[in-house]
């Protein structure tokens, strides 16, 4: 059952609103090319660092260098830049979002100017970089590397989960009060380098669009429970552009809402992705493969769609107490809590937190088989499937698989051994849906 | 006073003999058996037999390739990166860039002002940049390896082949051929990717003029063709790639015997037994 | 027999003098990197032992667990782990030293839990904030082991671990003198085995060996000049004498290293101060990996002297020719750290080879030409 070849297309049955990104992320580049030549601050960030909206209140043009790489894989021009890192002696198992960056700022310091035809003008030289340790080890040791390219001063700050066995209650208020430390340490080193004091007000305001984003942002995965499903995973790889790069905006509150809206409509009238869902797949965590998204639509040519994903949205809301008066300690609890609100229900049962919330998603969504996406350089967001593998396997029997790649270096993809393994999954699911 | 140098490669076995002057006397090449030792031994004493010296007439005796250690009767085992250095600094005093392609590894050398190794890169344990990886691929395609450069030049552009790991890249090429694409240009896309991934290695050693194309590597024309396109000037080639190495190893063998090195102790030059 | 053949039996035999202990009625708590201050688990009466893995033993069972595209040191521990080689461990404690050992912790704790199982949370940036929440870390840790063993920890007996071990580092520093020498009495590989039999059994027995073994190595008559290079190695994990004594073999002494199982681990002492733990804070915190950042000190020049300034003192008092990196593969903060480090080496006139390893002795044979080819192009 060989899927019909038109599979190379972008999804023709996702949101509408999910267009609108492309725009979104030219602009990212564009704004930062603007604020350069108007004398603005312009920074390398990392996204989700839960420092996203002091950037914000401060004024400061955040160039998330990351989504560049993704970007740069997305537009199949990322061979040039990697090769560039790795001839400057950097492991060809390095993160590749990390050797991209690298090889970029490499090359824009050889050429003197930005390497022709980058995607979307390209990244201009920032005033300052930004690194954190939420996530992986990489978001806060690259721009330390950067350094070796270009002389913007270079901070970097914590970001601390307690590990799930943690006591809570122990743990809580050393836990928060060293976030705040560090927030408080990025908020003086950013007071320095704009010149300009933080006004609290200001960070209320983007604490308020960025909260305000990121409730939308979980509403619409709600509706997304709907069957058939209503948005499918290639839209969500997009429209997290909003939550991510646009954190503490009105730009990202008005993009949720409008998707929102679509996709309740959707819901309503019970418009699908596909015309026939046969099944329903829960993409259960990887970086998605930049460089060949189109493979989500081959699933799709046999019925099978991707209806939730575990990355990119990676909190669901969580209500910081009343008592907290000050905006960097909000953004410290928040961090705590959103960091820990599975913890409790992972004591209970498997004693994984993100084994937990999988769990929840299977139930919620109906699905009928997870896949993995495991990036050969990508420590982070691939260590552990196997092991989430193994432990969905004591309280589900779904199918589940895990395909490797890399997010954006295509020398680690083979398109037949996936076409072979898809469609071994897609016999596994067919199989079940006969039970 | 002659000089001889062993390179034991993972295919081919190359015995050089200079003289004193560094004039080459022989040279022979076989191929590299199970057996190491036992083919150094008919390798050499062929290429005495052409010289007309006896063994015990060779002053010194270096061996080389990753075989190197299972010469019994070498005087010295010195590694074919410094040896490759010499060779080629004797045969093209400008030398400052050295990409030697061999059957199981390539190598980026770099040469300092006076013909020294300053520095060098070698490619990962996978094939891929290798002759071993080219091999496979005409496997696949069903053509000889000694074709391919020939095959190659004859292309109308290339087909991108992407996967530089031997097992997708085959995947790869059986995915283009079914999709109709040429056998000539795919096998160009191969002597592109490989020289990407060569001339790029490269490029952390910073690649100036002259570059010098060696090994097995350096026999196929259309892929020196693309190491040239990827550099960005023209490349040299030795008359003889294949035997470099060797040439180096009885070069250095020479030096050392220059500085008052002697062999130490007794060659063991009588047949080798097989797992004795 | 003699101090290095009591070593040796140590090293080969690892993990059965702390059998015998917990056969004896004593906890062996063990543990991951050098972040795990050793002081504290002796303080409670309990042995610390530093989690090894084996280089010479295939990884086959933790792949069922474990992404090949994870560190194969840390594969390897567990692989061990999976084959009941460390079910002697009545505690397993992991610091969250970088992304694998993190992940580590939850893939040990769910497929062979120890009685005992904690994760130490490791600041990553340093500063004073950063040392108040770890030494709450370091109080959370104790306040679990306290539960653990129904025993409160005495302040006096911390004091007492912390001049102990102290006292072991002064001994590992002064073997390490030795090495000073051209030619050394006493090879890398040698050293290798010191440290790596000191990582499973309790301090005061190795202090014993390493005093024996320093006056063997007095004993021992000077060599003749032999003009090898001599080589500083820096990286990660190398608790086995393979590497070290193929570097040997293709013709070089091994004289210092910058190693998390070297002088990383014991080369700074625990300051003394009222409360034992502030010291121990301070001192575990500045262990140097390229897992923790130095916050950024003026230029680039400045900024590279700030970080590894600390590691010219080893270049030059032990007059090292050339650099070998040991980066374990797939560690990304090593891949980030070595070009940066290789730069500062270079300005100093210190040739580098930088050399990423599988954890393996099967594919170390293929590095030889590389250290060789090294070693030819700096003698």
């Amino acid at each position: 059952m060989e899927a019909n070849g038109q599979v190379k297309t972008t999804a023709v049955k996702g949101t509408d609103t999910a267009r609108e990104v492309r725009a979104l992320v030219k602009k990212i580049y564009s704004a930062a090319h603007e604020a350069k030549a108007e004398g603005r601050k312009v920074a390398y960030i990392m996204v989700a660092s839960q420092y996203d909206e002091i950037i914000r209140a401060m004024d400061i043009v955040p160039l998330p260098t990351e989504n560049y790489a993704g970007l740069c894989a997305a537009k199949r021009d990322m061979d040039r830049f990697l090769l560039k890192a790795e001839a400057d002696g950097y492991s060809q198992v390095l993160c590749s979002y990390a050797r991209i960056g690298l090889g970029f700022d490499s090359m824009r310091k050889e050429l003197g100017h930005i390497p022709d035809g980058s995607p979307d003008g390209g990244m201009p030289v920032p005033d300052m970089m930004l690194g954190s340790s939420a996530v992986c080890d990489p978001r806060f040791k690259w721009f330390q590397a950067t350094s070796r390219y270009l002389a913007a001063p270079t901070f970097g700050i914590d970001v601390v989960a307690p590990p799930p066995q943690a006591d809570l209650s122990e743990v809580r208020d050393y836990y928060i009060k060293y976030q705040r430390d560090q927030l408080q340490a990025l908020v003086v080193f950013l007071e320095k380098q704009t010149g300009k004091k933080l006004d609290k007000e200001r960070l209320w305001e983007a604490i308020r669009l960025g909260d305000r984003a990121w409730q939308l942002w979980y509403d619409i995965d709600r509706l997304r429970v709907a069957v058939p499903c209503p948005m499918p995973s290639q839209d969500h790889f997009s429209i997290m552009v909003a939550g991510h790069y646009y954190t503490g905006t009105q730009i990202a509150v008005d993009f949720y809402q409008k998707l929102y809206d679509e996709v309740k409509y959707k819901v309503d009238h019970k418009i699908g992705v596909v015309a026939e869902e046969k099944n329903r797949i829960l993409y259960g965590g990887g970086l998605p493969p930049w460089h060949t998204l189109w493979i989500f639509n081959y699933f799709e040519s046999f019925g099978a769609v991707f209806v939730i994903e575990n990355v990119y949205r990676g909190f669901d809301p969580v209500e910081v107490p009343s008592h907290v008066k000050d905006p960097i300690d909000y953004l410290a609890w928040r961090a705590f809590l959103r960091f820990t609100r599975y913890h409790d229900q992972a004591r209970a049962r498997s004693g994984n937190p993100t084994v937990e919330k999988l769990l929840d998603m299977i139930e919620d969504y109906k699905i009928d088989g997870v896949v993995f996406h495991a990036c050969r350089s990508c420590r982070a967001t691939t260590i552990g499937q196997t092991h989430m593998k193994n432990e969905l396997g004591k309280y589900s029997d779904l199918p589940m698989m895990q395909l490797v790649s890399d997010m954006v270096d295509l020398r680690d993809y083979s398109e037949a051994q996936w076409k072979a393994q898809i469609s071994a999954f897609i016999e596994a699911l067919a199989a079940r849906n006969r039970q | 006073m002659p000089f001889a140098g062993i390179d034991i490669g993972s295919t081919m076995t190359k015995v050089v003999i200079v003289d004193e002057k560094e004039k080459m006397l022989a040279s022979h090449i076989g191929p590299t058996g199970a057996e190491h030792r036992h083919l150094a031994l008919k390798v050499t004493e062929e290429t005495i037999s052409r010289t007309g010296l006896r063994f015990d007439d060779l002053d010194f005796i270096v061996a080389t390739g990753y075989g190197r250690i299972n010469v019994p009767f070498a005087d010295k085992q010195i590694t074919e990166i410094t040896c490759h250095a010499r060779g080629i600094r004797a045969l093209f005093p400008g030398a400052k860039i050295i990409i030697d392609i061999g059957g199981q590894d390539s190598k980026g050398i770099k040469l300092d002002a006076e013909g020294k190794v300053a520095n060098f890169v070698m490619n990962d344990k996978c094939a891929a940049g290798t002759g071993r990886f080219l091999e496979v691929i005409a496997e696949t395609l069903g053509i000889n390896l000694v074709d391919m450069g020939e095959i190659g030049m004859k292309a109308d552009g290339f087909v991108q082949i992407s996967n530089m790991c031997t097992v997708f890249a085959e995947h790869e090429v059986t995915s283009r051929l079914a999709e109709g694409a040429g056998v000539a240009e795919i096998v160009a896309g191969l002597h592109e990717a490989i020289a990407g991934r060569v001339v790029n290695m490269t490029r952390h050693l910073g690649i100036e003029k002259d570059v010098i194309v060696t090994g097995g590597g350096a026999k196929n024309a259309g892929l020196v063709l693309a190491i040239a396109g990827k550099v960005g000037f023209d490349v040299l080639v030795p008359p003889e790639p294949f035997i470099t190495g060797a040439l180096g190893a009885a070069l250095v063998g020479k030096d050392f015997y220059g500085r008052g090195v002697r062999p130490a102790g007794e060659r063991k030059f009588e047949e080798v037994k097989f797992f004795s | 027999m003699t101090a290095l053949q009591n070593i040796e039996e140590i090293y080969e035999n690892r993990g059965g003098r702390a059998r015998e202990l917990r056969d004896a009625g004593k906890k062996v708590i063990g543990y991951f990197c050098c972040f795990v201050p050793d002081e504290i688990i002796t303080a409670f009466d309990m042995i610390p032992y530093r989690i090894q893995g084996s280089q010479s033993d295939p990884i086959d069972e933790a792949d069922a667990f474990l992404e090949p595209m994870a560190c194969p040191f840390a594969r390897s521990c567990f692989n061990m782990a999976l084959k009941g080689e460390y079910d002697f461990l009545d505690g397993f404690v992991a610091p969250h030293s970088c992304d694998t050992i993190e992940r580590m912790y939850h893939i040990w704790n769910s497929n062979k839990p120890s009685p005992f199982n904690h994760m130490i949370n490791v600041p990553h940036m340093m500063g004073p904030s950063s040392d108040a929440f770890y030494k709450k870390e370091l109080q959370y840790f104790i306040v679990r082991l306290e539960e653990f063993s129904g025993k409160k920890l005495e302040a006096d007996k911390l004091r007492d671990a912390v001049n102990l071990y102290n006292r072991r580092r002064a001994l590992l520093r002064e073997l390490y003198e030795l090495r000073r020498e051209n030619p050394p009495r006493v090879s890398g590989t040698e050293i290798t085995k010191v440290l790596v039999a000191g990582m499973g059994i309790p301090a005061i027995e190795h202090i014993e060996l390493v005093l024996a073994f320093i006056e063997e190595v007095k004993q021992r008559p000077q060599p003749k000049p032999d003009g090898l290079p001599r080589i500083f190695l820096w990286g990660n994990e190398i608790d086995d004498i393979a590497f070290i004594k193929l570097v040997e073999e293709c013709g070089a002494h091994v004289i210092m290293d910058d190693l998390c199982t070297g002088s990383r681990f014991f080369w700074e002492d625990v300051g003394q101060t009222d409360d034992p733990l502030d010291g121990i804070t301070r001192r575990y915190l500045c262990t140097h990996c390229p897992r923790s950042l130095e916050p950024q000190a003026g230029n680039r020049k400045e900024d590279l002297e700030n970080r590894f300034g600390y590691m010219k003192d080893f270049i030059s008092r032990w007059q090292a020719g050339g650099a070998i990196f040991y980066i374990v593969r797939y560690c990304d903060t090593c891949e980030l750290e070595g070009p940066d480090l290789r730069e500062y080496l270079n300005s100093l006139n210190v040739p580098v080879l930088m050399i990423e390893d599988d954890y393996s002795t099967s594919t170390m044979g293929q590095l030889r030409t590389r250290i060789q080819a090294f070693l030819e192009m700096i003698g």
